[in-house]
């Protein structure tokens, strides 16, 4: 599958002689790309996806698949683009696959290490209901911008679009998620009227 | 400033992207108009429940060494030459160059 350029970010010439190295069979060189990058496709694979198991097997296999095709990189975006064009499609295969919706184990860490209170926690089984029931380009521009609280330039490069399209797709997306979050605690309210 | 004009502002107020002067008069106009009041507080609530909902992505603990010995096994079939000084060359702590 083609894998589109996509420019991220500015690469520094650090990055750019690591990617050298890499693309002569350096396996030092995978491993500092790996430290360099790995948080930033993780967290792009995580949001996409909606699970952390799957986000974490995909980045690995993105990983090595960059080592695999490093050759074919001709530089025309940053590498980091590069490797999230790989994550991307590896992410897309793996949604169309039958998948079981399971309670994300992240969640329930987080609730139980704080102690949260079931209100709190009953809000933000709301919130990611609501979430989940939005686009995929809305789901992914809502928790890159205002929750990983990326730079929305960089957004824009992931999105394949122009910063002000970026940013009238993250207004639309905040308003989606108001709206969705309305009607579910509309209904919630209802039943609870109806009891 | 009309309402509509507001409305159009509220997300970049809420990024705060907007100059001081500008912000200034939103301001004033949210004291005044109850309806775009509305409309700036459900914005701002709407993202603190998302953030507060949906956490900053954060692998499991372990990951990056599960994933480091994923890719050092697979490194000799990948690239042969490599392979065989990959367990010396990872296991070392990487001296970074300048960047």
């Amino acid at each position: 599958m083609p894998t589109a350029p996509i420019e991220t970010h500015h690469e520094s010439p650090y990055e750019k002689r690591l990617v050298a190295r890499l693309q002569a069979g350096e396996s030092e060189a995978l491993s500092a790309l790996f430290d360099l990058h790995v948080d930033r496709v993780f967290a792009f694979a995580r949001h996409l996806l909606g699970s952390r198991e799957d986000a974490e097997e995909i980045v690995t296999e993105a990983f090595l698949r960059a080592f695999q095709r490093a050759t074919a990189f001709r530089g025309e975006c940053p590498f980091r683009g590069w490797l999230f064009g790989i994550t991307r499609n590896l992410c897309l295969d793996r949604l169309r696959q039958p998948r079981l919706m399971l309670l994300e184990p992240e969640a329930m860490e987080r609730h139980t290490d704080h102690g949260q209170a079931a209100a709190e926690m009953e809000t933000s089984l709301v919130v990611r209901q609501a979430l989940a029931q939005l686009s995929e380009e809305h789901r992914l521009v809502l928790t890159l911008c205002d929750v990983e609280e990326w730079d929305a330039h960089e957004v824009a490069a992931i999105l394949e679009k122009s910063l002000p399209a970026t940013k009238s797709l993250l207004y639309r997306a905040r308003r989606a998620l108001r709206t969705q979050l309305t009607t579910l605690w509309d209904e919630e309210e209802e039943t609870h009227d109806a009891l | 400033m009309r309402c509509e004009e507001i409305r159009s502002l509220l997300d970049a107020h809420l990024d705060h992207e907007m100059g001081e002067e500008l912000n200034r008069r939103l301001e004033r106009h949210l004291l005044r108009c109850p309806a775009c009041s509305y409309e700036a507080r459900t914005l701002e609530q709407t993202r603190s429940m998302l953030r507060e909902a949906v956490p900053p992505a954060v692998p499991s603990p372990g990951f990056r060494e599960r994933a480091a010995a994923r890719l050092l096994d697979a490194l000799p079939e990948l690239h042969p030459a490599s392979g065989r000084t990959a367990a010396r060359q990872w296991a070392l702590p990487f001296s970074r160059e300048e960047t």
